[in-house]
């Protein structure tokens, strides 16, 4: 660690472990009501978990996606962060709102539109904190001593990322006005500008772990973040198809949305290549392994099984069911929540001054918890072809379906509980790494 | 091969371009969704429905138009399939409606809110979704005949005779022909089995013949008794 102010992510990165272990807890609750099990109904009903469980991943995702910036900016800007203390209060404020969000769901408060819950006077304290945090980074960015490729992507995607958390407030009575909007938010951030933070950490990642020259680096960054503009931002025609809006989506939303895979394979190539171009032998194996995780998974999970529902021939069968579920779970695996817990085990060691990222139950945390997440999204995977085969083509009974299908829920369940065993071991290594030391050698 | 600056040139060239088109595409869509989405009818009941369907997060468990979760039936030809009796008394009072089965929140609805939510679905039902929900086209399906269907007869087989309600509202627990729901039990050669003053008063009050029956009474006119009463007991076994 160069600079004191690098320990502020150490922090953000403690709210991740809490809020993804929260969020797991929430998953199971509907995986087994989906069995049947429903004995928690009377005081967390399904749409609560749902909305809980979303709204967890939403924000420790963007607690890791801070806590990342708070360490690269300072090492990439070569200065420290503009404000320690208002960072701090950056934090504070972010958790009590997710915090008041998430209790709120359990009393009803919220907006009841898919992803975007947290209700309105929440969603204007959030705009605040956001602002407080960009304008931390973005000054720090300003008054450092170098601007760097890698922290102009990440600032210009967390820029945009706020700046598009806008559409899903403006206020409609109209459905469909509602449905659009709120996918300028929901598909501009997850396949647009969300892969812009992911390339830029990949890209710092990339440079501290394989030694390759960073202008090499960059360059492909450009490219790749690029691609993901050609196609993400016209590919947000694949949610325009049937909720009212005109025809020529399913051409523009098929077409695009089909190119979407290409900047998550050039992501993969990408990360491959660089890990085997450097000659360096990374100290640090298991970041270099959630690293090339993130990239092969994120192709996987977002770009091709993306790919496997979103021509418009298919989706018109696959909409709405839980195919969707099955994309969904190993997309934000792949793309976001690999990635964050690699830029963690990279900056732990660097944080605390312990070296336990290559520990056994690190290295257990990485495979367990990928396995338990393949095993799941084959479950969601089989439970969702059956579904769409007996309710949208052979026109059986919705909860006749349901209880068809419950025995994959069972699967769901297993998988589920092995992933959640290689995360326990990832949040109990986090735990033996400590607190940030006062005094570090830079 | 590509310099970093022409990386950089691509990069940025290309975002601001497929950002135009797509802003003018937007503009272009919102000209265009009135007309599809049939916005004359989006009355004040409609939208205070609309509210409702938002802060009870309907779409927590339910899809609307494809979109929501995935726990509970979807929404978007609800009114074409079960109908505005059958919406109002499940909203009225969800577990009755489905005895034993998976559970639907209790919110307590007001006459007002159910005829609002109920309004909302049937604007949502209207709209042209380009296709969606598609027609079950693997089997030969019974077609829910309710208004507004206007879907290509050939799928529907054996059940010319069958009054409205019945495909509707039985239908939903009850299968006949192996189709419908398996809450309660097969209707086929229930002729047989009772006679047509047992089925009226059933139908009228299932617990006035049992007491401890898991059939709700129905909304059901004094019409839909008989002519339900006189298909049910049409409906012999071989």
């Amino acid at each position: 660690m160069k600079y004191q102010s690098q320990k502020i992510a150490y922090w953000f990165f403690a709210v991740c472990m809490l809020l993804f272990s929260l969020q797991l807890v929430y998953g199971f609750i509907m995986g087994f009501a989906h069995m049947g099990l429903d004995v928690l109904h009377q005081w967390i009903p399904f749409n609560v978990a749902r909305a809980v469980h979303t709204n967890l991943l939403v924000m420790w995702l963007l607690s890791g996606f801070m806590g990342a910036a708070y360490y690269i900016i300072p090492e990439e800007a070569d200065r420290e962060i503009l404000s320690v203390k208002w960072a701090y209060v950056q934090l504070i404020a972010f958790v009590l709102v997710g915090v008041t969000a998430i209790i709120g769901f359990h009393f009803q408060w919220w907006e009841g539109r898919k992803f975007l819950e947290i209700p309105r006077p929440l969603d204007y304290l959030v705009v605040v904190d956001v602002l407080l945090f960009i304008g931390l980074i973005g000054g720090t960015i300003w008054k450092g001593k170098r601007y760097t490729t890698t922290s102009l992507v990440l600032f210009f995607g967390l820029l945009t990322a706020a700046l598009l958390y806008l559409p899903g407030m403006i206020p409609t009575d109209h459905q469909t006005h509602d449905s659009y909007w709120r996918w300028w938010v929901v598909h501009l951030w997850v396949e647009g500008v969300w892969e812009l933070i992911m390339g830029a950490i990949l890209s710092f990642l990339l440079i501290k772990l394989t030694g390759v020259d960073r202008e090499v680096i960059e360059k492909w960054l450009y490219i790749i973040v690029g691609f993901t503009f050609l196609s993400g931002i016209l590919g947000t025609g694949h949610h325009y198809y049937y909720i009212g809006t005109p025809k020529y989506w399913l051409i523009i939303g098929g077409v695009f949305g089909a190119l979407e895979p290409i900047a998550f394979l050039g992501m993969a190539i990408y990360a491959i290549a660089m890990a085997k171009k450097g000659g360096r032998n990374p100290d640090n194996k298991v970041a270099m392994l959630w690293t090339i995780g993130c990239a092969v998974m994120s192709f996987v999970g977002a770009g091709f099984l993306g790919f496997a529902h979103t021509l418009p021939q298919v989706n018109m069968y696959t909409h709405g069911t839980l195919v969707t579920a099955m994309h969904g779970h190993l997309a934000f695996w792949g793309a976001y929540a690999c990635l964050v817990l690699g830029i963690i085990t990279y900056a732990m060691p660097h944080l605390t001054g312990r070296k336990l990222q290559d520990s056994n139950s690190n290295i257990f945390a990485f495979w367990v918890s990928n396995i338990g997440m393949v095993a799941m999204t084959v479950a969601f995977g089989v439970a969702g072809i059956a579904q769409v085969y007996l309710e949208r083509k052979v026109g059986l009974d919705f909860l006749i379906v349901q209880k068809e299908i419950e025995v994959h829920f069972l699967g769901l369940v297993l998988a589920a509980a092995l992933f959640t065993m290689g995360i326990l071991a990832f949040v109990w290594n986090f735990i033996r790494f400590g607190k940030p030391q006062g005094k570090m050698g830079a | 091969m590509l310099t970093k600056s022409q990386a950089k040139a691509f990069f940025i060239i290309g975002t601001a371009a497929f950002s135009a088109i797509f802003v003018g595409l937007t503009i272009d869509t919102f000209q265009r969704i009135p007309s599809q989405t049939k916005s004359q009818n989006l009355t004040e009941e409609v939208i205070r429905g609309k509210h409702l369907f938002d802060t009870k997060n309907c779409m927590g468990c339910h899809t609307i138009m494809g979109e929501g979760a995935y726990y509970a039936p979807e929404l978007t030809k609800v009114f074409e399939r079960r109908g505005e009796a059958f919406i109002k008394a499940m909203l009225r009072d969800p577990e009755a409606m489905y005895p034993g089965q998976r559970k639907m929140t209790n919110y307590q609805f007001t006459e007002q809110e159910i005829d609002d939510l109920t309004a909302f679905l049937i604007w949502i039902g209207e709209m042209d979704l380009n296709g969606f929900p598609p027609k079950p086209d693997l089997v030969k399906v019974a077609s829910p005949g309710a208004v507004g269907d206007t879907s290509a007869s050939d799928t529907v087989v054996k059940n010319e005779n069958r009054p409205q309600v019945f495909n509707q509202m039985c239908v939903a627990c009850h299968a006949l022909n192996g189709q419908g729901g398996n809450v309660g039990p097969a209707l086929d050669g229930i002729g047989s089995r009772r006679d047509i003053h047992y089925l009226q008063k059933w139908l009228k009050d299932p617990m006035s013949i049992k007491a401890n029956s898991t059939m709700p009474k129905l909304p059901l006119s004094e019409d839909e008794v008989t002519e339900l009463s006189a298909y049910l007991s049409s409906l012999k076994g071989e």
